[in-house]
């Protein structure tokens, strides 16, 4: 934008001032822009947000919103009703809800299993085993397959007549059902999970790492500490904060990212025993036609997260603080 | 750095294994893609004898593979130039412009984040219905935007807050306007960032199965994604099929990954160290 458009908006000179020089002009035209673009430039911040606020607002926040109002109608010949907590009701009364809720309590306890591996394995990678730089882009590959390219090839792996368990009869021992019985297959899709996420924590992790004061190592080297103390006395608490992080992301990465892996891999089934609220969810939606249902389990799930989420960081704290 | 000793070689071995185990299943699916469908029942494990593309074929041909990778492809790359686009101008407001309500804007951005798609999905689904997006491009492109703008908008507004605002004055000295910074300044200083959050965007897209086969119902829409779930019901008992299938789906990505895992990685670790 040319300069020259500032000229007209320079204030006439005070009454008294009659050495009006040039450079006092140049002043406040140089600091500002023109007082035509003033406006513009005051507005120029909102117009940048815009498209995004709007997005934003329009396909999350009032979904949201439209959610939550939504779970207390009713469904089909209700459609529109207020039916108060009804809804609610038949949730807790469906014993696949209630499945859907106790792997999620089941989610809640395989956590520490899901966080300390990718960080125990940054941790290795860190103190440069051999082949660390391998690993980590190996560790890491998995991450990026789709849930569904994963849950496909997991399929194929798992199958009863399959090649994991010709393995297992190698070594005489009888073939699992791995996704048809219903002891065993929340497990196995948690740990098709794990397997094809622990590489995100794990660079996270590292990214982590990289903040880690090596100097305390070394002292605690010095001192003779062993790996298990170092790790519990310097690399825990000094990485506090990513474990927090980690914890959290990988909770909401479970309760929010497995759906492509349930529905490849187990359909929620056997015996409606793989559901999680995700699963729930979309299959009131999609398959029963039952969105007020599905929009009453859907705030559930938030409220789990929230309550998940707030009480993961309140721990994490005093655990760090004691440590 | 420091060299700690203990036990390298008591970690090494278990870290080996699970490198294996990690590799492993994508080896044995290229592996079985490249069998005949006999040498597959016969033997499991066994090398494929030759190289049998016609399983390829077969899976290309079958279910409009061709077709998935169109829809998967425009819808990607038109959700990451939007996500680049509203993400950066969003950004660079938040992070280098004064103006009254940038924090609570912030804070709005930063709080879609935790709203998750499953939470949404019910009502979203009943939007689009109601304004005709449903199994339209649009539709879906402006889904995925909604749902990883969040994301995007954070790195972008952390990474353009370590630009020395002196840049920007000495570009308005010069006489930019703030769109002018924008476009002269800040989008080729951030290409680093838009690089490697582009990148993670076009995974998050090219990955999803939830919410298009919420939003895409007809076969002829469907991404590519979704289409491999329809491989499985075809070919469950020619099992080389199948295999070929996913691994068509998935040579896209293994391939992004071989030349720009340091981006990918890179983009993730921002994600978690900016907070």
């Amino acid at each position: 934008m040319p300069v020259d458009e500032a000229m007209p908006s320079v204030r006439p000179a005070p009454a008294g001032r009659t050495d009006g020089t040039p450079p006092r002009q140049r002043v406040p035209r140089d600091r500002a822009a023109p007082r035509g673009g003033r406006r513009a430039e005051r507005l120029a911040p909102y117009v940048l947000l815009a498209p995004a606020l709007l997005i934003l607002l329009l396909l999350r926040f009032w979904p949201l919103l439209l959610g939550v109002n939504f779970s207390f109608t009713g469904d089909g010949d209700r459609d529109g009703l207020m039916v108060g907590f009804d809804n609610y009701l038949e949730l807790f009364r469906d014993p696949l809800f209630r499945g859907a809720l106790r792997n999620v309590g089941l989610l809640v306890l395989l956590l520490p299993v899901a966080v300390a591996i990718p960080g125990l394995l940054a941790t290795f990678i860190y103190l440069r085993v051999p082949g660390h730089r391998l690993y980590r882009s190996v560790y890491f590959f998995p991450a990026v397959l789709s849930p569904v390219i994963v849950g496909a090839i997991f399929n194929l792996l798992l199958a009863f007549d399959g090649p994991f368990n010709a393995l297992l009869g190698g070594v005489g021992l009888g073939p699992v059902d791995w996704l048809g019985d219903p002891d065993v297959a929340m497990f196995v899709v948690v740990g098709v999970h794990i397997w094809a996420t622990f590489g995100m924590a794990l660079v996270v992790f590292l990214a982590g790492f990289a903040t880690l004061d090596a100097s305390l190592l070394d002292a605690a080297r010095v001192d003779g500490a062993s790996l298990p103390q170092t790790i519990r006395h310097v690399i825990v608490p000094s990485l506090s904060r990513t474990i927090q992080f980690v914890f959290v992301t990988t909770m909401i990465g479970m309760l929010t990212s497995m759906f492509g892996l349930l529905y490849v891999m187990t359909s929620g089934g056997p015996e409606g025993s793989t559901y999680l609220p995700e699963y729930y969810i979309w299959f009131q939606q999609g398959q029963l036609n039952r969105p007020a249902l599905a929009s009453a389990a859907s705030t559930v799930l938030f409220l789990i997260m929230l309550v998940v989420g707030l009480l993961q960081i309140s721990l994490l704290r005093r655990a760090v603080r004691e440590a | 750095m420091s060299h700690v000793r203990w036990g390298r070689w008591l970690v090494a071995v278990p870290m080996a294994v699970l490198a294996l185990a990690t590799v492993y299943p994508l080896v044995f699916t290229v592996n079985v893609a490249m069998k005949t469908r006999r040498d597959y029942i016969l033997d499991r494990f066994s090398l494929a004898d030759a190289l049998h593309w016609e399983n390829i074929a077969t899976a290309w041909n079958s279910v409009g593979m061709a077709r998935y990778l169109v829809n998967s492809t425009v819808v990607v790359a038109v959700s990451v130039v939007l996500l680049l686009l509203f993400g950066s101008m969003a950004g660079f407001a938040l992070s280098q412009l004064r103006f009254r309500g940038s924090s609570v804007l912030f804070l709005c951005c930063l709080a879609a984040l935790f709203v998750p798609f499953q939470v949404i999905m019910v009502p979203l689904a009943r939007i689009m219905g109601d304004t005709g997006l449903v199994d339209t491009y649009p539709g879906l492109v402006l889904a995925y935007v909604a749902q990883f703008l969040p994301f995007t908008i954070f790195l972008m507004t952390s990474y353009y807050k370590t630009i020395p605002t002196e840049i920007i004055d000495a570009a308005r000295i010069d006489g930019n306007d703030v769109y002018g910074v924008y476009r002269r300044i800040m989008l080729p200083l951030g290409t680093p960032a838009l690089l490697s959050v582009g990148i993670l965007n076009a995974l998050f897209c090219w990955n999803d199965v939830l919410i298009s086969l919420l939003l895409m119902p007809s076969a002829d829409h469907r991404t590519l994604m979704v289409g491999v779930t329809s491989l499985r019901g075809q070919y469950s008992d020619d099992i080389p099929t199948f295999a070929s299938g996913v691994l068509i789906a998935a040579i896209p990505v293994l391939v992004i990954y071989l030349f720009l895992q340091r981006q990918i990685a890179d983009g993730v670790a921002a994600g978690a160290t900016k907070g």
